[in-house]
């Protein structure tokens, strides 16, 4: 059962993430550094935030990883709706491009930026 | 749709190999687990796309490893709630090291891996145009 509920959230988040970037590159074709994974990640962190806040209203349980919901969701769905190794290598690429600018913007973003939408999702709303 | 179909299987099981290493690393007090994920996720990506720089292969595939297995392998919102979970329980210092750790460890294993996969890439490819 475990495993189902962790297939469908996983599918579910990667294929919206998958979406979601087509969406935002057809929305700004030639962005200066790379916008919809830094979106996808914004987002993903504040949703997992609010997820948190809304199930277990601010105390989490001992056994986080024995709840169906965050198993569908916080490990499912939003672990696979964000993405790491994508961040990874598209920070490299705008090394190597020399765009050392455009690399600070898309880290320090991506970085300060989740845990800002993060914490709001989980403390404020 | 089968490009759809190929990242839903590969999140499948990038999200149950998360899970998995997750609950094998979760008596430590360090979101060790996570920081594997990352870090190695990190580095397959890199491999994939050197190696499909030089030797091209079906979209599919691509998007299948790329974005489905290596993409729902790692994640970004479990970093941040990790990063959170040990600040607000005092853990400055670990909360730097884990940050940093897997920001310039993802960076290192990234470059690793796409160097190795440029190389095998075309290295197979040669070997193709030699046949």
């Amino acid at each position: 059962m475990v495993f189902f509920i962790l297939a469908l959230g996983g599918a579910s988040g990667a294929v919206c993430r998958y979406l979601l970037g087509k969406a935002v590159d057809a929305c700004f074709p030639k962005p200066s550094f790379p916008l919809s994974m830094l979106f996808v990640n914004l987002i993903g962190s504040f949703g997992l935030g609010v997820f948190l806040n809304i199930n277990f209203d601010g105390v989490l349980p001992q056994y986080l990883y024995n709840d169906s919901w965050f198993l569908f969701l916080g490990v499912g769905f939003f672990g696979a709706f964000t993405t790491y190794s994508t961040f990874s290598l598209e920070a490299y690429q705008l090394l190597e491009k020399k765009c050392y600018l455009a690399f600070i913007y898309y880290t320090t973003l991506s970085l300060i930026g989740s845990f800002l939408l993060f914490g709001l999702g989980y403390w404020m709303i | 749709m089968k490009n759809i179909l190929s990242i839903a299987f590969g999140a499948v099981i990038g999200t149950w190999l998360r899970y998995l290493l997750y609950i094998a690393t979760s008596p430590l007090s360090f979101p060790l687990g996570t920081l594997f994920e990352n870090v190695s996720g990190s580095f397959l990506l890199g491999l994939l796309t050197g190696f499909f720089v030089r030797k091209g292969t079906k979209e599919w595939l691509k998007l299948g490893l790329g974005v489905g297995l290596c993409g729902g392998f790692t994640t970004f919102s479990t970093f941040i709630f990790d990063s959170v979970l040990l600040w607000s329980d005092g853990y400055l210092l670990k909360t730097i090291i884990y940050i940093g750790v897997t920001f310039i460890g993802g960076l290192i294993f990234v470059v690793a891996g796409f160097v190795l996969g440029q190389r095998v890439g075309g290295w197979s490819q040669k070997r193709k145009g030699n046949r």
